[in-house]
């Protein structure tokens, strides 16, 4: 009976040399096969309606081109390039670089449209513009802006970085369209708005005629890009809007040149809503554009206002309540983080302007600044407080 | 304390619209606008991209190759045709060239050749600079073949950098070093 009971319990009881035991191990959450991939459960948490994020084309249609069109007209032209032999012996050498020009223009006429929508979207262009809507970019804007530079212009693509001090003057718009159709143009940005308006806009011509932007009513007069300092990259969008007819815009016009930034509020949702019926959005073109040394002067002398600057608002770290004993815990760096970060500062100060004195000159920085010996009966903890002084290491940086 | 913040709001708005009932629209100067502003919204989704701060996934340590990339390069080839795509981690693919476009396919000779692979490499490279995407992750390796590193010299050779910034991360009071902001460097 002893040793059938000893059999049983032996395998539970005595564990065996070098066996590994996993002390304390259970399962913690749902069985590999049973629970859901991490992916998965991202895929769970992002889930939109689809009925709810439903997203509406207020655009223009897309130009359609039949299958046989393609192939009658543009296969003739791809097969007399396959049989020409200079052709084929560049390509065989590497030299067959394409003309950028040409295929831009081709590509403008093709998938542009597509290509641009999806950067735009990348940008959140339309959502912010619009919320729900969105359009193809069926009508190529160029745009340029002269800044004075001989042999270059800076042009609006979709996206692309502009300094602020090139976009100083009002650019260049040229597009096609026919004399008797009409257009409006907003130049509009959502970012760095300093009230609770959705936008502010830069510049407004309604009733353009063809393709003159100059014969257009300019309802508010062109603002270079203020983009504020501390705030980054700030988009700035030009939408051209088709008009099926002649449009009232005077509720929009403004003194020019209009330099209140309250009045320049807008909103293109708001406008698109109360216009819908006569305007569809057409083109488009945005460049991104980032606070520069040149702009302290727009705020202070055209628009008598102070400068603006902001800084990133970064979560505030996570601090454990305080404990009566905290264990393996270097006393002072524990108590520093509970102490209110000003009162720290100002000891760091306090010590520093002990050393200075107002008619001789500061003591010069040591050349080895760990080699100077320390008095012996320094405790350690001390000794490395000085230490880290001494290399500018912690938090002798936050008054520096 | 909420309670107090809302009954101060409601105040403002009260009052704004009665003065705004009395005298019509009052129209606040721009030095006034900016005492009553403190806080700021940028909302360019790029925005923190640019600026390094905006977060990174960081993936998976044995995965090859990682998540670790707002953008990334991306090359496809299928039986016919060669594709080019610039990924982002959560947009999916933003940017692309490809030999199936009509435009790019017009002045090859053939779509799957040097130089083919050549002259995507350039339109991609414009393409994006045209976007505002400069900086983009790249895990294919020229040492793959002949054409990739062409593709490859081809977009760097155009002025994309492939490589992107590491992230940004606030320091704390108490942490050793302090890095340099990549937002407060004015070129």
């Amino acid at each position: 009976m002893a040793t059938r009971l000893l059999r049983i319990f032996s395998s539970d009881l005595i564990v065996l040399k070098g066996q590994q035991v996993r002390y304390g191990h259970r399962m913690r959450g749902v069985p590999p096969t049973k629970a859901r991939t991490l992916q998965q459960r991202l895929d769970e948490l992002n889930y939109k309606d689809p009925e709810l994020a439903l997203q509406v084309n207020i655009g223009l249609p897309l130009p359609k081109r039949s299958r046989a069109e393609i192939t009658s007209k543009w296969l003739s032209e791809l097969k007399q390039h396959r049989s020409d032999s200079e052709y084929e012996r560049k390509a065989r050498h590497r030299e067959l670089i394409i003309d950028m020009e040409a295929e831009k223009k081709d590509w403008l006429q093709t998938s542009a449209p597509l290509q641009c929508k999806t950067i735009a979207k990348h940008y959140e262009i339309f959502e912010h513009l619009y919320g729900d809507a969105y359009f193809y970019p069926i009508v190529p804007l160029d745009i340029d802006y002269d800044f004075g530079s001989e042999d270059s212009l800076a042009r609006v693509y979709r996206g692309n970085i502009i300094k602020s001090d090139e976009a100083k003057q009002a650019p260049s718009i040229t597009y096609k369209a026919e004399s008797d159709t009409l257009w409006t143009l907003l130049f509009t940005t959502p970012d760095g708005v300093l009230t609770d308006a959705n936008e502010y806009c830069h510049w407004f011509i309604g009733n353009i005629p063809g393709n003159e932007v100059s014969k257009g009513e300019q309802l508010m007069d062109y603002l270079r890009p203020i983009p504020p300092r501390g705030v980054g990259y700030c988009r700035y969008i030009f939408v051209l809007y088709k008009q099926d007819k002649k449009i009232d815009y005077s509720e929009y016009k403004t003194e020019q040149p209009c330099l209140a930034l309250e009045k320049r509020s807008f909103n293109t949702r708001n406008f698109y809503q109360k216009h819908q019926d006569y305007i569809t959005p057409a083109g488009l073109a945005f460049y991104q554009a980032t606070w520069d040394s040149s702009l302290t002067d727009v705020y202070h002398n055209t628009l008598k206002m102070e400068e603006p600057a902001f800084e990133y608002d970064f979560p505030q770290p996570y601090i454990k309540p305080q404990t009566w004993f905290p264990l393996k815990q270097p006393f002072n760096l524990y108590l520093d983080k509970y102490r209110d970060p000003k009162d720290v500062n100002k000891d760091y100060l306090l010590k520093k302007l002990k050393k200075v004195h107002p008619f001789k000159a500061p003591e010069p920085p040591l050349k080895f600044p760990n080699a100077h010996r320390l008095p012996d009966d320094m405790p350690s903890w001390l000794k490395l407080e000085v230490k880290k002084n001494r290399m500018g290491l912690g938090r002798i940086n936050e008054i520096e | 304390m909420y309670a107090s913040y809302v009954g101060v709001k409601s105040l403002r708005i009260t009052g704004y619209t009665l003065s705004s009932f009395l005298y019509g629209r009052q129209v606040h100067s721009n030095a006034e606008l900016l005492n009553n502003c403190t806080k700021v919204e940028n909302k360019n989704p790029r925005n923190m991209e640019l600026l390094r701060i905006a977060r990174k996934p960081v993936g998976y340590q044995l995965e090859k190759p990682g998540r670790n990339y707002w953008h990334k390069l991306q090359l496809s080839k299928t039986g016919r045709h060669v594709t080019a795509e610039v990924i982002h981690f959560q947009n999916g693919p933003v940017v692309s060239a490809s030999t199936i476009e009509w435009s790019i396919k017009k002045q090859l000779y053939r779509l799957k050749d040097a130089s083919a692979y050549q002259n995507i490499g350039q339109i991609l490279a414009r393409r994006c600079l045209e976007s505002g995407i400069y900086f983009m992750r790249c895990d294919i390796r020229s040492s793959d073949g002949d054409k990739i590193k062409l593709f490859l010299k081809e977009i760097k050779r155009n002025g994309i950098t492939l490589q992107e910034h590491k992230c940004y991360h606030n320091p704390q009071p108490w942490s050793s070093d302090r890095p340099e902001k990549p937002w407060a460097v004015v070129e």
